[in-house]
């Protein structure tokens, strides 16, 4: 889920679980596809810290 | 005996699944179950099972495949004949698989269904969408669930594997052999999957005598895992899988989409007017029209949120109920199309969760965009004519509407 909602943050390893794609802070212009990302993943193995 | 007017003890005791009233409208049942001091109830009917309702039980069950095992993840027992003769070794891997063989099974079918992978089926989908409507447009009434919902998944999974989809009736009624009527008559059940067994064996056959570059019944058996060529039995349960796995499933949700639309007129318009609400629409219909409950078996004695379990003992992971607990869903029972947080488990959590979710939700989406760019305007034409089927996997089975 969270590769559809925010691709260039989120890609997958190759049996399927996520892995963080980019490094550090997330860019402005991606925050709002990864808050969508944290408030639709169904494990909350999503947290986006400030 | 009907459960909706079962007594709250009789309910969380005994539980029946395949209860007409439990197939035609679980919800309320559930969340009976869910609300109650019990929220995971314990059954004596079909064999045998408890069944998690909260969110947090199922998704922590499904992240400790250890103790909750994939040896078995049909809602009943798997008759003793199944796993008998030639065949029996047959299985749905990864989807019955467990660690440390989950990895493998999982990682060699998981590059078909990539995201990049699925897109290129987008516009092949579409056309097919459209060629179902041409067939029917014209005569104002259709079936939505088996003139369009039921032939769409079979057709996209006929063209990964290379079969031909004029088989698409043998291959429904396969699936529902095995999925549907199956389940309780055994007989039947058997029968269908040693179709679905002949029929693979001899397009593996054929596949060997002439070989193809692009249709994943080639590719798997080119495949390795940890260097070794895999088995035809592995192939044949790979096969198996994509039928059982990808065809009543999707099928299940994409009419019960349509049967949503067709009563509820203020979506329909929500949809026209404001068409970027389609991703959030798409994963709210998944959430609260989930079509699939899955099992695990208790690999040893345990006990879990006070319940104790007993080694062999079946669990329904209730993937339905859990995606309407309150805890975590506002308005559970509300569909808000425009739903911001959905952490629905439709698709199941932990390491087997849906490897064909891309595929899934493509095939959702077009499905239903097709479907109301031809026919904005429709309505069920007797809501009391819709018939159900549920218990592995539920959806309408005939839906009729008129436009
Ligand atoms: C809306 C449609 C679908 C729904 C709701 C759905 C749901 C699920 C669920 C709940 C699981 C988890 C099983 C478990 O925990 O035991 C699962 C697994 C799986 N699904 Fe789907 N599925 C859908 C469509 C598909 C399609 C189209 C395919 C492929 C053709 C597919 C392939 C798989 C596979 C391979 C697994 C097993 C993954 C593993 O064990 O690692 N599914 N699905």
């Amino acid at each position: 889920m969270c590769a559809i909602a925010a691709p260039d943050v989120f890609g997958s390893d190759e049996i399927g679980n996520a892995v963080v794609l980019i490094e550090g802070d997330i860019p402005r212009d991606l925050e709002a596809a990864a808050k969508r990302a944290e408030g639709n993943c169904p494990e909350r193995a999503i947290e986006i810290r400030e | 005996m009907g459960m909706r007017n079962a007594s709250l003890d009789e309910l969380l005791n005994h539980y029946d699944i395949f209860d007409n009233d439990f197939v035609s409208d679980p919800f309320p049942l559930l969340d009976q179950i869910r609300e109650s001091g019990c929220p995971i109830a314990h059954s004596d009917q079909n064999g045998g099972s408890w069944m998690p309702t909260r969110h947090a039980h199922v998704v922590a069950m499904a992240q400790t495949p250890e103790i909750f095992t994939s040896r078995e993840v049909g809602v009943i027992g798997l008759s003793p004949e199944s796993k008998e003769g030639p065949y029996g070794g047959v299985r749905v891997p990864p989807i019955d698989s467990d660690p440390p063989e989950h990895h493998g099974h999982r990682r060699a079918i998981l590059p078909t269904f990539a995201p990049q992978a699925v897109a290129k089926y987008e516009s092949i989908t579409r056309d097919l969408c459209n060629r179902l409507i041409d067939g029917f447009i014209d005569n104002g009434t259709a079936d939505a669930a088996s003139d369009y919902a039921q032939r769409i998944p079979v057709r996209v999974i006929s063209m990964i594997l290379g079969v031909p989809f004029e088989m698409e009736d043998d291959f429904v009624d396969w699936v529902r052999g095995v999925l549907e009527t199956g389940l309780i008559d055994r007989e039947v059940g058997l029968q269908s999957r040693m179709k679905i067994i002949t029929f693979f064996m001899q397009q593996i056959e054929d596949r060997r005598a002439n070989p193809r570059d692009d249709d994943l019944i080639s590719d798997l058996l080119r495949l390795e895992i940890d260097g070794q060529p895999v088995d035809d039995i592995f192939v044949l349960g790979a096969c198996n899988l994509m039928l059982i796995a990808g065809i009543d499933t999707t099928w299940s949700a994409i009419g019960s989409s349509l049967w949503h639309l067709a009563h509820r007129a203020d979506h329909r318009q929500q949809l026209r007017d404001h068409p970027d609400v389609w991703p959030t629409a798409v994963e709210e219909m998944l959430r609260v029209y989930a079509p699939v409950t899955m099992a695990r078996i208790v690999a040893h004695d345990t006990e879990f949120e006070g319940c104790p379990m007993q080694a062999g003992d079946r669990i329904l992971m209730a993937f339905p109920a859990a995606n309407r607990d309150p805890r975590v869903f506002e308005s559970p029972d509300q569909v808000l199309l425009d739903r911001e947080n959905n952490r629905h488990v439709a698709f199941g959590a932990g390491i087997h969760r849906c490897a064909g979710s891309n595929l899934a939700r493509l095939e959702l989406r077009v499905a239903l965009q097709v479907w109301m760019e031809r026919i904005p305007e429709f309505e069920l034409i007797d809501p009391a004519d819709v018939t159900w089927k549920g218990g592995q996997v539920r959806g309408p089975r005939r839906c009729m509407v008129r436009f």
